[in-house]
């Protein structure tokens, strides 16, 4: 039984690290020499001094070792702390205001911020001493300066759109979902036990990689004893702060503490609140050991049933797991991490993508909504934290009341949850040869990362590829217009193009050629990946490892659902070839050249010829000569960029997460043919109409969007802006209905952004006022203000969806 | 040029607006289809393009260009420019050809109705047929005033019935009895507009009396489910009075539920937008204050009410 707290105040507890994320269109020139971070906070170098340590000490051993040590050094030797309110405790930095720091991934950007105006705040002089000191070790050993070592010839010159290319390959962090049921079944102590029986087997068997499984078995449990040992110092920590405290009710929270930590992840956990505490060293130890985001577990399916019997047995009230949740949600909003000035502007501030998912059917077709799953809606409507955000699973026996849950949730404009439909995200994963068992357990760990629990995916996304900008490569013979080499595919002069289906093969083979380049740096850098950073702690988790003798970067679930690509831009593309094929081959209003003349000219002097491009049929209309060719666009460049394999022989795929990354990519790329300027931004997200472009209303916008196929393309992502008043009163009802519509539609996601413009106008001007104004920007919820103005600015203009 | 915009043919009926994903416009989810024409003249129209049955021509300032491709293409030489490029109509001239909606990019100049045939508003409509079976939505027929094409619009409903589509019809009540009866029973309900109970009140505002609309009220009624709409004029009927007589009056006759519609400037700019000018003097939207009193009347009569924004 835990102490009951004054719920009233819980909001107040969250620590506001960003003030704001994307470092360029300031408004005024002190906001230029601004710091970039909320007062007070704080790089933490924690993890990184001791990694340091750790590294310094190993030279010469087994990299996978070397990790494990490294690992094992955090977990015993990193500062804690347990704040007064704390029911669920652990942090994987050692201060309420630190920012969590992969020194071992990427130092040098992270030395700019804080050396700049923008992170200045974010360490003191002492500090920046520090992680010179430091930096100078890592010069070298990090993995991106070992990229920058091993990246050569053709690779080198692609990485990161050096050369025009219209992809950008990134170390976006991983995600991956560890097996929390196998975990909560056997505790750490069983996994242990697997490993140890493995080694036994090992040495009757002796294999070719003996060495290496060997090696990689024990580091396994030095890392799963490394956080038996974190969780027991929490637990001494806690016992200490009891005997210390003369306040009978902290003291019984503490020594609660103190016997849950004790005894898990160690241990199976019995009680709902010692699952929760196992569920979050896990997290911890996971992302201690490796930069990692999203969280992905089906919180009510794995937890519901400790909390129900916690209730039948008398162990826990309604209210009391209330708190719980809502301190714990305080735990989840405080993972915050630092970027480099570039990921900031695309993830947003210091979000880590920490997103659950609720709802769906279980291995059975049966829908796993139990008590939890309202109580988390509870929460999220009580506590309105950009994250964790929460993925909710659709399907026709979702309860009406459910939604209504989660209607009420997204009208307070938070931006979830986003729904996700089984019934196409289900037959999806069986066109990838996911198992059917396998994929009734999906879940959503971050955005709209699709993921199976437990299973060796460790969802990354490989980088982005600008769709638009394939287009335009298509058009120009693969010739970059700025410096004339030829950068991609040769394909034929578009001036000899006889029909549309020449402009379709010229863009598909761009996107084939730009593709594989891509995924050959990412098949490099994985390898890279594998030899100098891998995992041995998560891999424990996931099924397959300890049985291989394999680390999770060794070898790959074997299915499509693997390996993400960003998708930007499909229905630009699609509209662009929908404009070019109405003006230039049907109607023949202009040809090729006159359009090609204009678009070099960004329309300046050619506003006749892209005001005849708005004009053509645009896909959100519900119109079927450019839905169709929407459809055709989506599934031929989701065919295309299957051509691409992963080191293990499995297709690359895109997918919707396309994050603010369309604002990003807009704003560097030239006119485009469905009569976008250049700098404008791209279409929101993969089934979203391109801005304005819209006008019969969001029933119309999802028709569209049900024609294409998920199936036969990727997982989506959708946005739809409503204004409060579509889910109030009578109207909620209606929105329901909606809902209903969209799921029968089969389309696989959608979010939506409840807010007016007129708020949203007001908070551009006087954001100090609107300072927890929250929006979802793409894939993620961010606070408004915290954004840039161009992005302010895209998103009020975001076509709202009136009722 | 658009056949549907030239061209009488009898089947077909003069359609200014289809808009899909109505939500106040009856039950659910529904796709209004707008008729054009109408006999009342409402000093406070919020649709003034919907008063003249034949399709007109209809600028939107605001996207023109400047451009000058409308100059050359009107025959009466009805538009000119001024020095700051301003495009000007002069609508005494103006005989609607659109030849100049032929020429204009940028919708700056477009036609407001269109002729439409039964079939072409099926296909419209028959698009969202999932939404109204999730949410007991359908279709409505509103206007201008629906029953002034009542031909057309009683093929319409025979047509919608066959599809299966529930089928409402919003009207001012402004129509012979004989119309009336040929089109209740081809409707599942039926939302009638009222102004005012007051007969020379109701002449003031909409250039006609009420007792026809009145005596149309009794046996619509009596004969389908029946919604009442009071779009709110202050200071004409918003009197909480007014809103007493109403709800004794809809009590009487077993109305299932009131709509109220509160003040909103919208038909000034559109009666710009179309050569004519708005008589009706600027006026303030009801306040939430003056709502809620309006709304307590009613609620204690137990009939259902809506405020719609």
């Amino acid at each position: 039984m835990i102490p009951l707290i004054n719920t009233e105040g819980i909001r107040e507890k969250l620590v506001i690290k960003a003030v704001r994320n994307i470092r360029k269109n300031f408004k005024t020139k002190e906001e230029e020499g601004a710091s970039m971070y909320r007062e007070g906070i704080s790089l933490d170098l924690s993890r990184s001094r001791l990694l340091t340590q750790s590294y310094k000490e190993t030279e010469g051993k087994p990299m996978v070792l070397r990790r494990a040590w490294g690992l094992e050094k955090i977990l015993e030797g990193m500062d804690l702390y347990i704040q007064d309110w704390e029911v669920v405790v652990g942090s994987n930095v050692s201060s309420p205001e630190g920012l969590f720091f992969g020194i071992d991934m990427n130092w040098r950007s992270v030395k700019r911020v804080c050396d700049s105006k923008a992170g200045r705040s974010l360490l003191d002089d002492e500090g920046r001493k520090e992680l010179a000191k430091m930096s100078e070790y890592w010069n070298g050993r990090s993995i991106s300066d070992i990229q920058r070592e091993k990246f050569s010839g053709d690779v080198l010159d692609y990485w990161k759109m050096s050369k025009g290319a219209p992809v950008t390959w990134s170390h976006w962090s991983h995600l991956g979902i560890p097996d929390y049921e196998k975990l909560f079944k056997l505790g750490v102590k069983g996994f242990i036990k697997k490993a140890c029986d493995r080694l036994v087997e090992l040495d009757k068997t002796v294999p070719l990689d003996y060495i290496d499984q060997k090696e990689f078995l024990q580091a396994v449990i030095i890392t799963l004893k490394a956080v038996i040992t974190f969780a027991n110092r929490y637990s001494d920590l806690a016992k200490k702060k009891a005997e210390e405290t003369i306040d009978p009710t902290d003291k019984k929270r503490l020594e609660h503490i103190a016997k849950v930590c004790a005894k898990v992840p160690e241990h199976p956990p019995k009680t709902f609140i010692e699952a929760l505490q196992s569920f979050y060293f896990i997290h911890l130890a996971r992302s201690l050991e490796f930069s990692s985001l999203g969280i992905g577990l089906r919180f009510d399916k794995i937890f519901g049933p400790y909390f129900d019997k916690d209730v039948k047995e008398g162990r826990i009230t309604r209210k009391e797991a209330m708190i719980t949740l809502q301190l714990l949600w305080v735990k989840i909003h405080d993972l915050g991490l630092i970027y480099s000035p570039t990921l900031s502007s695309i993830y947003g501030g210091v979000a880590s993508l920490q997103a659950v998912t609720l709802g769906g059917v279980d291995e059975n077709a049966n829908d796993v909504t139990n008590e939890m799953s309202y109580m988390v809606l509870e929460t999220a409507k009580l506590m309105q934290t950009p994250e964790p955000t929460i993925a909710l699973r659709y399907h026709d026996y979702t309860p009406r009341e459910l939604l209504s849950a989660a209607t009420d949730v997204i009208k307070t404009g938070v931006g979830y949850p986003s729904l996700f439909n089984d019934k196409s995200m289900i037959p999806l994963m069986k066109n990838w040869d996911v198992p059917q068992e396998h994929a009734t357990d999906y879940a959503i760990s971050g955005c709209v990362y699709l993921e199976l629990p437990g299973k060796n995916i460790s969802n990354r996304a490989v980088g982005g590829i600008i769709l638009p900008g394939a287009l335009l490569y298509g058009l120009s013979q693969g010739i970059n217009p700025m410096n004339g080499e030829q950068i991609g595919a040769k394909t034929p002069d578009p001036k000899t193009f006889k029909s549309v289906d020449d402009v379709m093969d010229a863009y598909l083979t761009q996107v084939d050629f730009f593709f594989n380049k891509l995924c050959t740096i990412d098949n490099i850098s994985k390898s890279l990946y594998e030899k100098y950073i891998p995992r041995p702690f998560y891999s424990a988790f996931l099924e397959g490892c300890i049985e291989k003798g394999k680390d999770t970067s060794s070898w790959g679930y074997p299915s499509a659902i693997s390996d993400i690509c960003i998708v930007i831009g499909p229905t630009n593309v699609s509209d662009s070839i929908t404009a070019i094929k109405k003006n230039v081959f049907d109607d023949k209003k202009i040809t090729m050249e006159e359009l090609l003349t204009a678009m070099a000219h960004n329309w300046v002097g050619y506003e006749d010829i892209q005001q005849m491009m708005i004009n053509a049929p645009k896909y959100g209309n519900d119109d079927d000569y450019a839905d169709f060719i929407a459809a055709q666009t989506q599934e031929r460049t989701a065919k295309a960029m299957m051509n691409s394999t992963n080191r293990f022989g499995y297709p690359c795929r895109g997918d919707g997460s396309g994050i603010s990354g369309t604002y990003a990519a807009g704003s560097i790329m030239p006119a485009t043919p469905e009569g976008r300027k250049a700098g404008e931004p791209f279409a929101d997200a993969t089934l979203s109409p391109v801005f304005g472009m819209d006008t019969k209303g969001p029933t119309a916008v999802l028709k569209s969007a049900s024609k294409i196929n998920t199936t036969k393309t990727h997982n989506h992502l959708m946005n739809q802006k409503f204004l409060p008043s579509a889910l109030e009163g009578n109207m909620k009802e209606v929105f329901i209905d909606y809902i209903r519509s969209w799921g029968d539609l089969n389309i696989n996601q959608i979010q939506f952004n409840v807010v007016d413009s007129k708020t949203l106008k007001k908070a551009q001007e006087n954001p100090e006022e609107h300072k927890d104004l929250l929006v979802r920007v793409a894939g993620y919820s961010a606070y408004f203000v915290d954004l840039s103005k161009g992005l302010q600015d895209s998103i009020i203009t975001r076509t709202a969806q009136g009722f | 040029m658009n056949k549907n915009i030239k061209g009488i043919k009898e089947e077909r009926g003069v359609v200014f607006n289809i808009q899909r994903f109505s939500t106040h416009d009856g039950p659910g989810i529904r796709t209004t289809v707008f008729l054009k024409g109408c006999p009342l003249t409402c000093l406070w129209c919020s649709n003034p393009e919907s008063q003249k049955e034949k399709p007109q021509l209809m600028v939107r300032d605001i996207k023109c260009s400047g451009c000058g491709a409308c100059l050359s293409s009107c025959p009466e030489q009805a538009i000119s420019f001024s020095k700051k490029r301003k495009r000007i109509i002069n609508w005494e001239k103006c005989n609607n050809c659109f030849s100049c909606v032929d020429a204009c990019l940028y919708k700056a100049l477009t036609a407001v109705g269109v002729y439409k045939s039964v079939e072409e508003i099926v296909e419209v409509v028959e698009k969202d047929r999932i939404f109204y079976e999730n949410s007991k939505g359908g279709v409505t027929f509103s206007g201008g005033e629906v029953l002034t094409q009542h031909n057309f619009l009683e093929k319409l409903l025979i047509r919608f019935k066959e599809e299966g589509i529930h089928r409402t019809v919003d009207t001012t009540g402004l129509a012979s009895l004989k119309v009336v009866k040929k089109i209740i029973p081809l409707t599942d309900l039926v939302m009638i507009d009222i102004k005012h109970l007051n007969s020379k009140k109701h002449k003031e505002g909409t250039g006609v009396g009420n007792e026809l609309i009145l005596s149309n009220l009794e046996y619509i009624a009596k004969n389908i489910t029946t919604w009442i709409r009071l779009p709110l004029i202050p200071g004409f009927n918003d009197d909480q009075d007014h809103i007493l007589k109403i709800a004794q009056l809809a009590t009487r006759l077993n109305v299932e539920k009131i709509s109220l519609l509160p003040y909103h400037e919208g038909g000034r700019a559109k009666a710009a937008q179309i050569g004519e000018t708005f008589e009706q003097e600027e006026m303030e939207t009801q306040s939430d204050e003056h709502l809620k009193r309006l709304t307590d009347i009613l609620s204690k009569r137990d009939i259902k009410i809506t405020v719609s924004s």
